[in-house]
């Protein structure tokens, strides 16, 4: 099902996310992956989950691959697309397949650079960009490819984009929010922040736009995690007081205090958004917990 | 000006093996500006070359190696001397190397020609003698007007037109914190000439069949093909 659906529903919406295997996945009866066992682990507690696209520059299986097993799983996929692999000819062919395979949402990135992945030598595309890819899918949608040609059959796809409320300045961000917005952005997910103040800043001047905003949550799983996304992972400031509140229990406690962290960071949070979007890089089956503590704080 | 670097000499060498009488020619315009290939470095070069075993018979140094009208004047009186070498070996940018391949063969001369340099980009000299930055890609369609006069298309590293990616930390770029992020520079001088409205603007995606290479400059015409 569409997102914007669930949106137009008033619904709050959740979604998670999911890293494919770097390899190949021919199941033959056996039993799922990895990343889509992660994904069943919590499919009666969330709307859609994200396929990421190449994350981080590092190779992997690819996510309309990953979209397509998810969906014969029965779950509704987010198929995010970067603007760093392919170039529009490839862009709006694989849109086109996402759609004809049953896809209903995709997210559309700029990506990484390649020089975080591990092919740093390959050359990177960007012949368009996320802004770009936006509107070149709303025209899909709309029956036609990006030099006016007719399609047989349009697409219909529900378009997200990515948001970044720690972005400094944050007025600069909102101005390409807002590119975002009118070239056809139907929803957001964000990054994460840690700091509900900030991130009442960023609801305040993004609720005039319109368009469901979902707050990004990273679970900071250990306190080396805490920094080390600090010094390698662009857009993303874990406090300190974070990392020491990690550091303050044992190691067979991290889940436990990242949970009570996470379900305390949403309840100030969860009034504030229309979604709560959860990248909990392994740890899923935290997500039931978290939910059943902060749904009574959702927007009514 | 086209930025260039030295090869290092094994891989000089590797390139003259087998060819022990070289003509050395450089370039006074854009690799004297770099260090890498002015009538110093070539002379410099030469005494390296001696003390490999190698015959140097010709040191030249035209004002632009690049341009014909500069080149043909310093090379053709010197023919004979072209036709004794083995190889000639080039200190100048990839234009200066071809440029003096194509003379070679005007002058019916069918000769190895080398370079010694690694050509980097078009640069800008910000500090002479020991800076120089890249700040145009040469796109065929410029959009300066549009963005304060800082080329995003070169400055940002995804090369973005629709304004910055996420990752920016403290104003600098997410590929390399050692360089400001383009598009916080372009919204600071929008802001200061009071243009932030222009930044709103769609730009669309580039039109790359402007700098679908080789493109061919027709000068008087003022065409590209």
């Amino acid at each position: 099902m569409k997102l914007t659906e669930l949106f137009r529903q008033k619904k709050s919406v959740i979604t998670s996310e999911v890293g494919p295997v770097k390899g190949c996945v021919r199941l033959n009866g056996g039993p799922p992956p990895e990343f889509l066992q992660e994904a069943l682990n919590i499919k009666d507690y969330v709307d859609a989950v994200n396929i990421t696209d190449n994350q981080s520059a590092v190779m992997r299986l690819g996510p309309l691959a990953g979209s397509v097993l998810m969906k014969q799983y029965g779950m509704d996929p987010i198929f995010q697309m970067t603007c760093r692999d392919r170039n529009r000819l490839a862009l709006q062919s694989d849109l086109l397949s996402a759609c004809s395979l049953g896809i209903d949402n995709v997210l559309c990135l700029t990506g990484d650079h390649i020089k975080f992945g591990d092919h740093k030598a390959a050359k990177q595309v960007f012949d368009i960009d996320s802004v770009q890819l936006l509107h070149i899918a709303r025209g899909l949608n709309e029956g036609h490819d990006m030099s006016g040609n007719q399609l047989t059959k349009a697409t219909n796809l529900a378009l997200g984009a990515a948001a970044t409320p720690s972005f400094k300045p944050l007025d600069l961000h909102l101005l390409k929010m807002e590119k975002k917005v009118k070239a056809g952005a139907e929803f957001f997910q964000t990054q994460p922040v840690y700091d509900p103040r900030h991130y009442e800043e960023f609801a305040r001047k993004t609720e005039g736009f319109g368009v469901p905003v979902m707050f990004g949550l990273v679970v900071i799983k250990s306190p080396q995690m805490g920094r080390f996304i600090n010094d390698n992972v662009a857009g993303i400031d874990v406090p300190e007081s974070l990392i020491q509140e990690m550091a303050s229990v044992p190691k067979e406690q991290y889940k436990a205090k990242a949970t009570e962290i996470c379900i305390r960071l949403l309840k100030d949070i969860a009034p504030m958004c229309q979604g709560i979007h959860f990248m909990p890089f392994g740890w899923s089956d935290i997500i039931p917990t978290v939910l059943a503590e902060i749904k009574p704080y959702f927007p009514k | 000006m086209i930025g260039t670097t030295k090869k290092p000499m094994t891989e000089i060498l590797q390139a003259l093996e087998g060819h022990d009488k070289v003509a050395l020619v450089g370039c006074d315009g854009c690799a004297k500006v770099c260090l890498t290939g002015g009538t110093d470095e070539v002379a410099a070069l030469s005494k390296d070359l001696e003390a490999q075993g190698k015959q140097v018979i010709l040191e030249v140094t035209p004002e632009r190696t690049c341009n014909v009208a500069k080149a043909d004047p310093v090379l053709k009186p010197v023919q004979d001397k072209l036709q004794e070498a083995d190889a000639v070996l080039v200190l100048g940018c990839g234009g200066a190397v071809q440029i003096t391949r194509h003379l070679t063969e005007v002058y019916g001369l069918t000769i190895p020609v080398k370079t010694g340099l690694d050509s980097v980009g078009h640069m800008d000299t910000l500090v002479p003698g020991t800076l120089a930055l890249e700040q145009c890609q040469e796109c065929g369609q410029c959009i300066l007007n549009e963005t304060g006069g800082i080329c995003p298309v070169t400055k940002c590293a995804k090369g973005l037109l629709e304004g910055p990616c996420g990752g920016a930390q403290d104003g600098k770029c997410e590929a390399d914190l050692s360089r400001d992020c383009a598009w916080i520079l372009i919204y600071n001088r929008m802001q200061a000439l009071g243009e932030l409205d222009k930044l709103k603007r769609y730009m669309g995606p580039k039109d790359y069949s402007k700098a679908a290479r080789p493109r061919t400059l027709y000068i008087k015409e003022g065409r590209v093909t």
